[in-house]
């Protein structure tokens, strides 16, 4: 009240506009993405007032590519962007699910049932069906070498709904991979080790795995060899340039000649330097046709890569940070940060080390390594919209595969899991509760329902029909989940189709305490601008 | 030491950005034209120091400036945040989806419309194939391109909405970086605090960090870092993260940064709190971005068309007008970078004066106060004044960008840079190298007050004008930027089409000036964030600086104030 005091103009929508205000927005929001889900969803291309494209299934992408005025909506799309960083999938769903919870609520608050009611159900059924899952869910043994079988069909379940199928499948054999390559026993997943490189070039079928590393530059130096092989690889952070030190500043030399003086003296440190490293190439080359390798983080100007080049060494310079890491991960040897102490063991090893060019893109590819604990995938592509889409699956992809090794746990999807929790609540749960809590129980549990009823709308089937066929199949004692292709109930177990413990917990979580919060809101205050006036 | 990358960040940074680049991209024409002024041809400027050579994957050769720039996100206008170089074959169809085999929607912004001049650059390429029949037609074609220059001026001049919409560079897709979540027009983006949260969600930084990279590692000797932030909000805070890795990767390359501000940011104050808001934006936004550089230019005044400008009629609510005025002030400082070195005793007739970067930064922070922040001073045009009878009217023409310095500031102690270009003799002819040396040296020595050292840079080449630029100058100017004699004809402001080129004179002056400027930023500090429990030092909080933090931003103001008060050195040369 004290708002409206401080400014007459701020203006109030009392509590039922304000509470369908928000339902609206959600309803609105869950409209926007419900064309998303599963693998019969619908892809959308954007494109910009520019003529920029992009392509996204993916709800969070879509998220964040739209801009979003009610504050309402808002506040879902937070819940379901947060979603993503913390899982790495189900914004959709969040998305869907509370929207649903809204959808179900109005029904009760229209009939005169006040929000509170509601509020004490969904906490009762939200906490049954955190119970639920822990009993649902299907445990994955991990150890020493997981369950190939079980991470392939997870990843699978992924990136079909993002990808065709034959696509998705080629992925599904590299995200794998990625993460087994990256994977220390008893650490967890570091993702970042696995790079994620592209090429504007060829086709989307040729995206690969390389067990080694791609970095998106080369040598800066003619002479240098585009194709080595057997090499030992020096990863470095020494600046392998001149640079002016702080007292010279130019203010000490009254002629040309005590000039040159001074920066003959500045270069010396530098050649030094280069001198050292070309002594350990010589030691660990010679008899051998061996090959040796500089990547360095720090610069390298031309007269130490002509001085490299000369002693026939390969050298790049301004590496990514990050691949210091996934440089010695892959190739073994360790990270230098100076020269003077080089011994044959920082050095890592790669059995080919090659550049690929691409007008004034240049790619050096390390590859053929021995044990190696990153990764890259180059992903390829004819444009960057498409790009874009298989990066963005890819990564969903990957944190697929690491939330299963992680949770050690999946849970059956194609909707089977919220047909079953749905029921669950309402065969078990409800009749425990006092009083009107049921009906919150209730639309809880018929909120969960969104997804399989989704999942069979984007598949052009009779949402009805399928949900009594599901929920049929289930009473009998089933675990049951629904085939995209005919609407019959299946046994995702059978097909294949799992999906992330830690996403759907988290959904579960997350959804109802969002909603609730939404339904408890009675008065919206807002200065400025009239929120009635449509924009 | 060669190449220099610019960086600009914030809205307004990208105009000046825009500006500056447009005189480059002038310059570039210019030197190309055959039947062009000799001066342009001759140019002593390399402008690979700030451009750089690369290669589509067609194999076409392009020439782009080395720039990442940082902005909002929709900030671009017309222009695709891919470039328009690299990747001109775009199809929204949606059967060329290759991903996905089940349905697709298509959700079409509406196009932004380009402009008359955008258009007339697109048009560019074309029109030079289309062969005239003869004489008249070509005659009547060259009418109908003045008309259209007018109305291409005119419609920049009213309807400039995005920095794009005047700019005619062609940029590497590498360069155009829109910061996501960052909606141009739904935000308030006014505090530091805003920024850190928008660079904290997804990959950002380690994007910005790469495109950097990309043109870094190109660089065989890289001399420095040409820096633009707009400090006046949420991006002070995107150009501390970005200037702390920077820092990091980069360590001996020198950082240059202009914080510069446009009038409208200076916009009425409408609460306490956000006045202490904006306070303390702008302490911590200064000792943040002042401990990552190693020299501070700021730049900005509230109103430019209140100035001591006398030959410039600016807009204030123009950000395209006012963006001008520092661009080319900013490309006037870049000149002694870009020139040829040459040894001490050689002496060129088109230019003198060559530094690096890293040469005019040690001279300017290097003195006793170590003062890092300098002055930028400005005379647009430059005066003719080599004649001996009007000596010292450079100097005396020279203005302030910098804002809330001491005008009447006496030190013995200043360290300056000065760069004039393109200076004239009076009566309008240009004036060579050594006649302006000869007449800067004379009019120091009439000086009451000298300072310690100063550095001085001269070249033949003025400022050219181009096209997209604004009608900012006053009537009395003429074609090359000389003062016309007599009454003045008109007072129509002139603009591109009525002037060519001027003479510039530009100033970087290390001097207890700025003195005012820390002051009132620590001030800030101390009232508002360093006392527990005060609203200030609540949202110091929520910007994520700790307690010990302030102190120390506290305790490193209070430094640099004392450091430029004279009194204190008094005394330490007492002791």
């Amino acid at each position: 009240m004290s708002l409206r005091v401080l400014n007459p103009n701020a203006e109030v929508l009392n509590k039922s506009a304000a509470l369908h205000m928000t339902i609206n927005a959600a309803k609105g929001l869950q409209d926007v993405l419900k064309t998303n889900l599963g693998p019969k969803g619908t892809i959308k291309m954007l494109v910009g007032g520019a003529g920029d494209i992009k392509l996204t299934k993916d709800g969070n992408t879509l998220l964040k590519e739209m801009q979003i005025q009610n504050p309402t909506a808002i506040m879902i799309a937070r819940t379901a962007v947060a979603q993503d960083d913390t899982s790495g999938d189900g914004t959709t769903s969040t998305v869907l699910f509370i929207g649903e919870l809204m959808k179900q609520s109005e029904r009760y608050i229209d009939e005169g049932m006040h929000p509170r009611v509601l509020v004490d159900g969904f906490d009762i059924a939200k906490r049954a069906t955190l119970e639920f899952i822990e009993k649902f869910k299907t445990p994955v043994t991990i150890g020493e070498t997981p369950d190939a079988e079980i991470l392939k069909m997870v990843a699978r379940t992924t990136l079909r709904t993002k990808l065709y199928e034959a696509l998705a499948d080629q992925l599904t054999d590299i995200v794998l991979n990625a993460v087994l390559c990256v994977r220390k026993p008893d650490e967890p997943i570091d993702l970042f080790m696995v790079e994620i490189m592209h090429m504007r070039h060829k086709f989307d079928v040729d995206t690969r795995l390389v067990e080694g590393l791609v970095l998106d530059h080369g040598s800066r130096h003619p002479d240098m060899k585009r194709r080595v092989e057997n090499c030992y690889i020096l990863t470095c952070n020494v600046s392998l340039e001149y640079e002016k030190s702080e007292v010279n500043s130019g203010f000490f030399y009254s002629n040309a000649e005590q000039r040159e003086k001074m920066v003959a003296a500045e270069r010396r440190q530098v050649d030094d330097r280069v001198k050292k490293i070309i002594e350990l190439k010589n030691k660990v080359c010679s008899g051998n046709d061996n090959n040796f390798v500089v990547i360095n983080q720090k610069g390298i100007d031309p007269p130490s890569l002509d001085l490299l080049a000369r002693a026939g060494i390969v050298a790049l310079r301004r590496a990514k940070r990050r691949n210091m890491e996934r440089l010695v991960l892959a190739c073994g040897g360790e990270a230098v940060n100076s020269v003077d102490d080089l011994t044959q063991d920082c050095l890592g090893w790669a059995g080919l080390v090659y550049e690929h060019v691409l007008g004034e893109e240049k790619y050096t590819f390390v590859e053929n390594v021995k044990n190696p604990h990153s990764c890259t995938i180059l992903i390829k592509g004819p444009n960057d919209h498409t790009i874009a889409q298989i990066k963005d699956a890819v990564r969903d992809g990957l944190r697929s595969v690491k939330n299963t090794i992680e949770d050690e746990a999946v849970i059956l999807g194609a909707g089977a899991f919220e047909v079953a929790a749905s029921q669950h609540l309402i065969n078990n749960v409800k009749k425990t509760v006092q009083g009107r809590a049921q009906l919150g129980v209730q639309a809880f549990a018929d909120a969960l329902l969104v997804v399989p009823k989704t999942l069979a709308e984007n598949s052009g089937l009779d949402t009805q029909d399928v949900i009594i066929a599901l929920t049929g199949e289930h009473d009998k004692g089933f675990v049951v989940g629904l085939n995209q292709h005919t609407g019959d109930p299946i046994d995702p177990l059978m097909e294949g189709i799992f999906d992330n413990y830690s996403v759907k917990r988290q959904l579960i979580n997350s959804g109802p305490v969002i909603a609730s919060q939404l339904l408890l809101v009675d008065e919206v205050i807002r200065a400025g601008r009239n929120m009635r006036k449509p924009s | 030491m060669k190449e220099i990358v610019t960086i600009q960040v914030g809205d307004f940074a990208n105009y000046i950005g825009s500006h500056f680049w447009n005189f480059q991209d002038e310059l570039l024409g210019l030197a190309q034209e055959p039947d062009g002024d000799p001066i342009y041809k001759s140019m002593p400027l390399d402008m690979d120091v700030l451009y750089r050579v690369g290669e589509t994957q067609e194999g076409i050769p392009t020439y782009c400036p080395r720039l990442v720039l940082v902005g909002f996100q929709g900030s671009l206008g017309s222009l695709s945040p891919s470039g328009s170089l690299y990747h001109n074959i775009r199809s929204s169809d949606t059967s060329d989806i290759i991903t996905w085999s089940g349905n697709v929607s298509k959700h079409a912004s509406e196009p932004r419309k380009k402009n008359l001049f955008l258009q007339s650059l697109d048009g560019e390429g074309q029109g030079k194939s289309t062969v005239m029949g003869n004489d008249a037609v070509e005659e009547r074609g060259n009418a109908l391109i003045q008309v259209q220059d007018k109305d291409r001026v005119e419609c920049l001049e009213n309807g400039v909405q995005y920095w794009t919409d005047f700019s005619k560079v062609q940029y590497h897709p590498r360069s155009l970086f829109e910061l996501h979540g960052s909606w141009a027009d739904l935000q308030k983006f006014d505090n530091y605090g805003i920024g850190k949260d928008i660079l904290s969600e997804g990959l950002q930084v380690e994007e910005m960090n790469e495109r950097l990279r990309f043109f870094v590692e190109e660089c065989d000797r890289i001399q420095g870092i040409q820096f633009i932030v707009d400090d006046s909000g949420g991006f002070s805070s995107v150009a501390a993260t970005f200037l702390e890795d920077i820092a990091d990767d980069y360590r001996n390359t020198p950082v240059l940064l202009y914080t510069a501000r446009s009038p409208s940011s200076y916009g009425n104050v409408m609460s306490k709190n956000e006045s202490i808001s904006r306070s303390l934006h702008d302490a911590i936004s200064f000792s943040r971005l002042s401990s990552l550089c190693k020299l501070m230019v700021p730049i900005g005044l509230p109103s430019l068309s209140k100035s001591k400008f006398s030959l410039l009629h600016v807009e204030d609510k123009k950000l395209f007008h006012s963006s001008a005025v520092y661009a080319a002030s900013i490309h006037s400082i870049s000149i002694p970078f870009r020139m040829e070195m040459l040894g001490p005793v050689a002496n060129s007739s088109y230019a003198i004066g060559a530094m690096n970067f890293g040469e005019a930064i040690q001279m300017l922070t290097g003195q006793a106060s170590q003062n890092m922040v300098s002055t930028l001073d400005v005379a647009m045009p430059a005066p003719s004044s080599i004649d001996e009878k009007r000596q010292g009217s450079i100097l005396r023409s020279l203005h302030s960008l910098t804002p809330e310095i001491k005008d009447d500031a006496v030190d013995f102690h200043a360290v300056e840079t000065m760069i004039i270009h393109g200076a004239l003799y009076s009566g309008g002819h240009r004036a060579s190298v050594s006649q302006v040396k000869d007449s800067i040296c004379a009019s120091y020595e009439n000086e009451p007050q000298k300072p310690l050292f100063s550095h001085l840079t001269v070249a033949l080449c003025p400022l050219p004008i181009p096209l997209p630029f604004p009608s900012i100058f006053k009537s009395q100017v003429g074609r090359n930027g000389e003062l016309l004699p007599g009454p003045t004809q008109g007072d129509q402001p002139k603009g591109a089409l009525d002037i060519d080129s001027v003479p510039m004179a530009a100033r970087l002056r290390s001097s207890n000036a700025i003195t005012p400027y820390i002051e009132r930023r620590l001030t800030s500090m101390q009232r508002y964030g360093s006392q527990r429990g005060t609203s200030g030092a609540e949202l110091l909080h929520k910007w994520g600086f700790g307690r010990e933090e302030i102190e120390d931003m506290v305790e490193d103001l209070a430094r640099k104030v004392l450091a430029l008060n004279p009194h204190s050195e008094m005394s330490t040369d007492s002791d």
